[in-house]
């Protein structure tokens, strides 16, 4: 399997979902466990759609995280789905 | 404070079309005239769904042999929960693998005893393996999470290659590697189950070259044999911590195996509330938190973490539940375990591996004495 690069689209893997209650934190649900998201992990996840590029859901953070580093948000973004992919959260 | 329960396993029916010789069901097994009825079933999941609890494991015996598992699905995404089925995938077929996705089933879990047909079959005493592989293949047209999880013993470990091998051709989002646990069945058989020190090792170096090269492709979880292990087993997160267990007939335990220590006395989901049970039932607070504990453990760093090991296999091994695992290294009792791997010849080498047939007992279906 190709590693992600920044025209990858990510969505959830199959089996994975959020869970149905709401509110600062929202809780991602997948085989075996949960993962309980809020800040920019929250951010991030609730853009793998399958739409958006990865290039996109850095810009579209950088954005709004203007007094972040940009540098510092591309590398985010990309460890933390990297991560995932490999608990079979995410695919590309 | 009290702990959240996260999961409910749901032992739905002890039936199964599969003898396994290392099955975790009890040695007692509820018949199915005492089985619970669909709406007790679908009351239990909206009470577990308010208590907490996240996931739901559906499993048996086989949980294909109840008609209403479809109702039942439904009714557990209905209360909230994440829905998983451990199946043996015997009674699956491709329509009602369908049925079962449309009512909400999200993550599959197939077992497999063996890379090799012959072996396969004769660890679950019927002739199921060739079926296994084909519905793997249906199973991976469906979007729904696919694992594969096969048990480990003396007899397969040297498979470990090949059965990884199998996985990848089948391709499913995680791979589990579970060494066999020495309860009820599997204690019976344990002299021809326990692996050696050498194939413990050798296969610890395979998963890990296998979770390098298989990395983001294919997730692989290892359970270590606990009998090798320097610490015991945080068994179930802690005892009545993390996880309920239902019975068939409606029993709520703290694990698969609770029922072979002598004294407990189990309440019923058609006579108690799960929250009560879960909160007050004397099963569950019997070996719950810190206050059981006896010495080493009690002023152990590690009694938050392993919480003293596994009390049914305290029990089975010392005769005293409120023992250490005497899995643990530190253990008085540690002897008993280092006696059944010097039984087993534990150091000798590979090639001292009995050959097949093997004088397995095999599990029986509820109500039938054993073959």
């Amino acid at each position: 399997m190709p590693g992600p690069n920044k025209n990858s689209k990510p969505h959830l893997a199959a089996g994975c979902r959020w869970a149905e209650a709401n509110g600062p934190e929202r809780m991602l649900m997948f085989p075996e466990g949960a993962l309980r998201l809020q800040g920019t992990g929250r951010e991030i996840l609730e853009r793998c759609d399958g739409q958006r590029s990865i290039r996109e859901i850095i810009d579209e953070l950088q954005a709004q995280y203007k007094t972040g580093d940009s540098g510092r948000i591309e590398q985010e973004v990309s460890k933390f789905l990297e991560s995932l992919q490999q608990k079979r959260i995410v695919d590309f | 404070m009290l702990p959240t329960p996260l999961a409910l396993i749901a032992e739905i029916t002890h039936r199964c079309p599969l003898h396994c010789v290392y099955c975790s069901n009890p040695l007692e097994m509820q018949k199915a005239a005492v089985e619970l009825p669909t709406e007790d079933w679908l009351r239990v999941f909206r009470e577990a769904g308010k208590l907490g609890v996240l996931h739901l494991h559906l499993t048996g015996g086989e949980p294909l042999a109840r008609t209403d598992l479809t109702e039942l699905i439904v009714g557990a995404r209905a209360a909230g929960l994440y829905v998983n089925l451990i199946t043996s995938g015997i009674g699956l077929t491709e329509p009602r693998l369908a049925a079962l996705v449309e009512a909400g089933l999200e993550h599959i879990q197939l077992s497999f005893q063996d890379s090799r047909e012959a072996e396969a079959n004769e660890f679950a005493g019927t002739r199921t393996h060739a079926y296994k592989l084909q519905l793997s293949r249906i199973i991976r047209q469906f979007k729904i999470a696919f694992t594969v999880n096969v048990v480990v013993h003396r007899q397969n470990l040297d498979h470990l290659v090949d059965i990884i091998a199998m996985a990848e051709e089948l391709g499913p989002d995680r791979l589990e590697i579970a060494n066999v646990q020495y309860y009820g069945w599997a204690l019976r058989n344990r002299d021809l189950l326990l692996p050696t020190r050498l194939q413990v090792e050798e296969s610890q170096r395979t998963v890990a070259e296998a979770e390098e090269r298989l990395r983001g492709r294919m997730r692989i979880d290892f359970t270590a044999p606990d009998y090798y292990a320097r610490y015991p087993k945080a068994c179930m997160g802690g005892w009545g911590r993390r996880l309920l267990l239902l019975d068939p007939a409606g029993q709520v335990l703290p694990c698969h195996a609770a029922g072979v220590i002598p004294g407990m006395q189990f309440d019923n989901i058609r006579e108690h509330p799960l929250d009560w049970i879960w909160r007050e039932s004397a099963a569950f607070q019997r070996f719950r938190g810190k206050d059981w504990m006896p010495e080493p453990c009690r002023s152990c760093d590690r009694r938050t973490e392993d919480f003293g090991g596994c009390r049914c296999q305290a029990f089975l091994l010392t005769g005293d539940a409120a023992a250490t695992d005497p899995v643990c290294t530190l253990a008085p009792t540690h002897i008993v375990v280092e006696q059944a791997l010097k039984q087993i010849g534990s150091d000798g080498v590979l090639s001292s591996i009995p050959t097949l047939p093997a004088n397995w007992i095999y599990r029986p279906n509820p109500g039938t004495a054993p073959e």
